[in-house]
């Protein structure tokens, strides 16, 4: 079966969404999912993820076994462990720098940013523990963590997708009636993105991807299921969209404002998850498999983006840190945040391209004849 | 230390002229566009209370910013500066703004301060002061906005009025600390509440770009100097919100 292009374009979609939206009083973020829906781009990158797992994992899991499997999980996730780790440098290099050169009494008892440089042997720790995420190193530790139990996840969706669904679904409805929340660094901290309820949109997902893989491609009762979708997801977007709109002009009424906001990112409310999952149904039944946009040479940037995701990601990440900089050092008018925007999309389309040529190249076999020879004798390569 | 900041002034000036930098001063050291202080909220209370010449007592609760340690003494904080323009504008009543800021707190631990801090000051008015901790903590935006919520209700049950002021802002510490979202938050919860916000993020950015009260250009004894000029500004500025509040 060949690939899914579009769980590569969504991806890629969600990419420069993030970046977006990483950068404060962004122009562009008007534009994104956040302005529109009750979700953003974190539930789309989360989904895929979870979805993507369970094809990929379950599939070795079938030719190789569980041991070979449940490697191959935790290598990916010490992947992205490490690259979590590069941020965190990149991050106390930014913090410190600031803090040591600032001169404005103003702050010096507020803006305590910097208060981890009084015991960085504890912030360092803390952070390889995945307990100390600033602001913007939160999607990732969650990630490394749903990687880390994975394997568990895949096994028990081999016996019975309810064997893994039930657990999952019953600790999310715990955490929406208790507010539960996993404690960080420093002290009153928490995971921003609270695993106990945030694994439920990725073992969902994964759940979803297992089932394709178990052969079931179309949904249960098409029919209701892409009605009740549809109008669930145009009531949040109407509501979502008016409250945009009355953000910049006041006049215009925020529908149900007094009444839903605000809507819990950190708990993944179920306000944000059910027009997700609608959103999921509608695209799934509206944009076919086989869609032509998606082969189409104006889409390539954002596949290639999807396929290079963590890459893409932490370019991402620096990228934004980077934008806000220049736009509060240098002026924030309309024409510099669209320059800026373009220039990091850019630079991340560049980057994908980079890469997926690299690992063409890479993959391509050289068959040198002592080369191709000694492969042959050796029987066995990588 | 000293000659990279040499370096960064010759860099700079070498191009603000293509940055588009240092723009006409202004003439006034606190001048700012007008429609920063366009205030359509009331302030019935203190109207009343203005209108009928009685003494009017003020609450400034607040952060590190309302204490005004930075600028060396409290009458060089905002909330004495407020009291000062307040009794040019209203000579006729007799203000007093008391001045609540205990640094470092979140929303949620100044709302638990009202009840000692606030409340016993019996004031026709409280000025409150709060974001900064929120955000530089990553207090969950939720629980800002809830925190915020229960403030207001806490003043407006008791017929007192109230306004918020936001973040201060400064250019070097914008770019680790996310204010976007709680200022959003802010805003909106006064929105639904009908309660005004100074703009004191907004007023203090438009500053900066105007490259008024640079800090990195003065000499470290200079800074405190510096600090008082901005609290006065913000002081002068929020009494002008405030006449325009109750007329």
């Amino acid at each position: 079966m060949s690939r899914d292009l579009r769980l590569d374009f969504f991806r890629g979609v969600a990419l420069i969404f993030i970046f977006i939206d990483h950068i404060p009083e962004n122009i562009l973020s008007y534009f994104t999912l956040e302005a529109f829906g009750f979700f953003d781009a974190a539930e789309v990158f989360i989904f895929i993820s979870g979805f993507t797992a369970a094809l990929v994992y379950g599939r070795r899991l079938a030719e190789k076994g569980a041991l070979y499997a449940t490697a191959q999980v935790l290598r990916r996730a010490w992947q992205l462990y490490v690259a979590h780790v590069f941020l965190f440098v990149i991050f106390i290099a930014e913090v410190s720098y600031t803090a040591t050169t600032f001169k404005n009494p103003m702050y010096n008892e507020e803006m305590r940013v910097a208060d981890f440089l009084d015991e960085p042997h504890v912030a360092v720790v803390q952070a390889l523990l995945l307990q100390f995420q600033p602001t913007f190193l939160d999607i990732l530790p969650l990630y490394i963590l749903m990687l880390v139990i994975f394997p568990v996840v895949l096994l028990g969706m081999q016996r019975h997708p309810l064997l893994v669904l039930l657990p999952s679904a019953i600790l999310y409805v715990t955490v929406q009636m208790f507010g539960i929340a996993v404690p960080a660094y420093p002290e009153g901290h928490v995971w921003y993105f609270n695993p106990l309820a945030w694994q439920f949109l990725f073992v969902s997902a994964a759940l979803l991807g297992h089932a394709r893989i178990r052969g079931q491609t179309t949904l249960p009762w098409p029919r209701v299921l892409f009605s009740a979708a549809a109008v669930i997801f145009i009531a949040a977007f109407l509501i979502k969209l008016s409250w945009t709109i009355h953000g910049v002009w006041e006049p215009f009424p925020g529908l149900f404002l007094k009444q839903l906001w605000p809507i819990n990112k950190n708990n993944l409310s179920p306000l944000r998850l059910v027009p997700f999952y609608a959103l999921v149904v509608l695209v799934a039944t509206l944009v076919p498999r086989d869609a032509r946009f998606l082969e189409a040479a104006a889409a390539r940037p954002l596949v290639l983006c999807g396929q290079q995701s963590l890459e893409i990601f932490c370019l991402g990440i620096i990228l934004s840190a980077l934008a806000h900089f220049i736009l509060t050092e240098y002026g924030a008018s309309v024409t510099m945040q669209l320059a800026v925007n373009a220039a990091g999309i850019a630079v991340m389309f560049l980057t994908a391209q980079v890469i997926a040529w690299y690992k063409t190249v890479d993959r391509t076999p050289v068959l040198l004849p002592a080369a191709a020879s000694r492969q042959s004798s050796d029987g066995v390569a990588e | 230390m000293r000659r990279r900041s040499c370096f960064g002034v010759a860099a700079l000036a070498a191009a603000a002229p293509f940055l588009g930098l240092f723009p006409a001063r202004a003439e006034h050291e606190c001048e700012v566009p007008p429609e920063m202080i366009q205030v359509s909220v009331k302030l019935p209370h203190l109207a009343a209370r203005l209108k009928a010449r009685e003494p009017v007592n003020i609450v400034a609760i607040g952060g590190a910013s309302t204490t005004g340690t930075a600028a060396g003494s409290p009458d060089l904080a905002y909330p004495h500066r407020l009291q000062l323009a307040l009794a040019k504008f209203f000579p006729d009543a007799p203000i007093t703004v008391v001045n609540k800021g205990v640094p470092r707190q979140s929303t949620r631990q100044m709302v638990g301060r009202f009840a000692t801090d606030v409340i016993p000051e019996d004031p026709v008015l409280v000025v409150w002061e709060t974001g900064i901790s929120d955000a530089v903590r990553g207090i969950e935006v939720d629980d800002f906005a809830t925190g915020l919520q229960a403030g207001i209700d806490e003043v407006k049950n008791r017929s007192i009025d109230i306004l918020l002021v936001d973040m201060q802002f400064s250019r070097s510490t914008a770019t680790i600390i996310d204010f976007e979202r709680y200022l959003t938050a802010l805003h909106k919860v006064a929105d639904l509440n009908g309660v005004y916000v100074f703009p004191r993020y907004e007023m203090m950015r438009y500053w900066s770009e105007q490259n008024m009260f640079n800090f990195d250009e003065v000499a470290a004894d200079e800074r405190a100097r510096l600090a008082a000029r901005v609290y006065d500004c913000i002081g002068h500025k929020l009494a002008q919100a405030i006449r325009l509040a109750v007329q």
